[in-house]
């Protein structure tokens, strides 16, 4: 298991400009995470914690502060380069399952592999493969339409684990599943960093989940409050 | 398959507005030429089913109306591989049925043919069966079309009063319909019988049979060089096409074709765009996913354009089913349409553009799939 800095951000800085009255979401937070680790972002709503996944995944730039990713400073790319950075190295799973509605769960997993430039037959395989890490191999065919809410996000988690991504940002994963959904889904998860050495970074307000937390962070106002390690990386 | 062609056969219901405004704006542009080119056809229905190898019209015309010395028949010959040469004799006459007690009386104007009826010659459809062949030979004898029958006011059998003389209806033949004055064709000798054949200085179109009539092309260009201008040899492919461009010049086809063609990409553009924006919007969480993966935004782009053309294909699709069923309803009323294949190509390429228009219109929306929205 590798335990090295994946993430490490410093001075992150990003405010909203909501009517005439500009709101900072975040102030100024310097923020890591390692490889093998999952990292669990807590807060009540509104604290910041979807805006600080966002410009750690390079999906919002902000306003002042680095992100330096797997070595790389993020928001130094231009944005075909943050694109194509996302694509080779992160995997994204939304509280929304988001899937194609005409699409089955192999053919979910394919369409991104597509665009990584795997070629069919190898996609076909690892699709199949990550959807029976995920506990879906009878599952294979089925459209989004015939799935469970906890199946739909395990195709999303296969979706986003068939990259074989070393950066995992899930936000809110649980929320929209009943707990036994929910649990499996947090141990997938859990099993992404301790397996395939990918670093999680989960946002959640479940309590239930700092179970299989490595480290838990709290946020709020759009700062860290608490920074504590249950596993040292 | 593609995620454009699997999401539009599994959400068919929501990309049906486009396909069917589509198929109207299609069938709109189509029928209207059909139709145009249905009426030009049935008036070159006896230049397309002639045996003629060549026609000879007059220098400056290019339809059956017009006359010319009687003279240019022996020029005609001056070429070796003329064999026969006759003129295609068109009439007026006044045509009057015998109305039996419950029918009402019709009088009206119609167009005499006179055809020889001899099997192979030059001035005889080709599709006229044995029996009307027989049937002309007999004096007095007349052949109508059979979607005239009811506007005449006469059967098989009937006896009726052409230019006050009495003649047999014998037989009809079929595919020589007419919007305007209905077709009557007779034999020479009937003709003459009816007073209506002139022997004068002046004959209209002449109908040339030629030896090969695959060297047809090559006599015509032969034919017009010993003329030197006194008349113009055509193919009947290249005046039935002459014809049909004749028609099309015509302002007012020209002037409503244009406005439904028009109207036609209108309502196409407008109803596809708006309905590919809706459905894009649906799916615009899903589209932001994978922009998150890291798939660019000219990938997304792909993927509609893709979208907007199988809707286009679609729409082609529906376009010839509505075609067909217009066809088959304007033959019950006994109107015959015809599609050229230039028409056709124009449409199919015509109904791909406004898909193809629409699905560029779409791409604003996919501006909306901001990932950075799905995180909450």
């Amino acid at each position: 298991m590798t335990q090295e800095l994946a993430i490490d951000a410093k001075g992150i800085t990003k405010s909203y400009k909501i009517g005439k009255t500009r709101q900072d979401v975040l102030k100024d937070v310097d923020f890591n995470a390692y490889h093998g680790q999952v990292t669990m972002v807590m807060g009540p709503s509104g604290s910041g914690k979807s805006t600080l996944v966002a410009t750690l995944s390079g999906l919002l730039k902000p306003d002042a502060g680095e992100v330096i990713a797997l070595g790389e400073n993020l928001w130094t790319k231009k944005k075909a380069r943050i694109d194509r950075f996302r694509l080779d190295h992160c995997g994204f799973i939304f509280q929304g399952f988001n899937l194609f509605p005409a699409l089955n769960a192999t053919q979910q997993v394919e369409q991104v592999l597509k665009y990584c430039r795997v070629p069919k037959s190898e996609a076909r395989k690892r699709a199949k493969a990550a959807l029976t890490e995920v506990g879906l191999e009878k599952r294979l065919n089925q459209m989004p339409s015939a799935l469970s809410g906890g199946e739909k996000q395990r195709v999303a988690i296969a979706r986003a684990l068939s990259k074989n991504p070393q950066l995992l940002f899930a936000d809110e994963p649980t929320s929209a599943l009943d707990s036994v959904s929910g649990q499996v889904v947090i141990k997938l998860l859990h099993r992404a960093a301790h397996e395939h050495g990918a670093a999680v970074i989960c946002v959640t307000h479940d309590p239930r989940l700092e179970a299989y937390a490595d480290r838990i962070i709290h946020m709020e106002d759009g700062k860290i409050l608490s920074d504590h390690f249950v596993n040292k990386p | 398959m593609s995620l454009a062609l699997s999401t539009l056969l599994y959400e068919w219901r929501r990309y049906m507005a486009a396909v069917i405004a589509l198929a109207v704006a299609g069938l709109l542009v189509l029928a209207l030429v059909g139709m145009f080119m249905g009426i030009g056809k049935s008036f070159t229905a006896t230049i397309d089913r002639s045996p003629a190898d060549l026609m000879v019209l007059p220098p400056d015309s290019d339809g059956f109306g017009s006359t010319q010395p009687r003279r240019n028949i022996p020029t005609l010959f001056q070429h070796p591989e003329v064999v026969e040469v006759m003129p295609y004799t068109l009439s007026w006459a006044f045509w009057q049925n015998f109305p039996t007690p419950e029918q009402p009386m019709r009088r009206e104007g119609v167009q005499v043919i006179v055809v020889d009826p001899m099997e192979g010659a030059v001035t005889l459809p080709n599709d006229f069966p044995e029996h009307i062949i027989v049937a002309l030979q007999e004096p007095y004898s007349v052949i109508l079309d059979a979607t005239s029958l009811n506007k005449l006011g006469v059967k098989v059998g009937d006896k009726a009063n052409l230019n006050g003389r009495t003649v047999n209806v014998r037989g009809t033949v079929d595919n020589y319909p007419s919007l305007f004055q209905s077709m009557i064709f007779t034999s020479r000798q009937t003709a003459k019988l009816l007073g209506i054949y002139s022997e004068g200085p002046r004959v209209g179109s002449l109908l040339v049979k030629l030896r090969d009539p695959a060297r047809a092309a090559t006599v015509a260009e032969e034919l017009n060089a010993i003329g030197k201008g006194q008349y113009k040899a055509w193919t009947r492919d290249q005046l039935s096409q002459q014809n049909q461009a004749e028609m099309f010049k015509n302002s007012f086809i020209s002037i409503m074709l244009g406005f439904m063609l028009l109207v036609g990409v209108f309502i196409g553009v407008v109803i596809t765009w708006q309905t590919l924006q809706g459905a894009i919007l649906a799916n615009i969480k899903e589209f932001a996913s994978l922009r998150a993966l890291g798939v660019s935004m000219g990938s997304l782009r792909l993927i509609i354009m893709e979208l907007s053309f199988w809707v286009g294909v679609a729409g082609l699709g529906l376009t010839a089913v509505l075609v067909i069923g217009v066809t088959a309803l304007a033959r019950l009323f006994n109107l015959s349409m015809y599609y050229p294949m230039w028409a056709i190509i124009t449409i199919a390429i015509m109904l791909l553009v406004i898909s193809v228009v629409s699905g560029l219109l779409s791409l604003g929306v996919l501006k909306k799939s901001q990932p950075a929205d799905l995180l909450r």
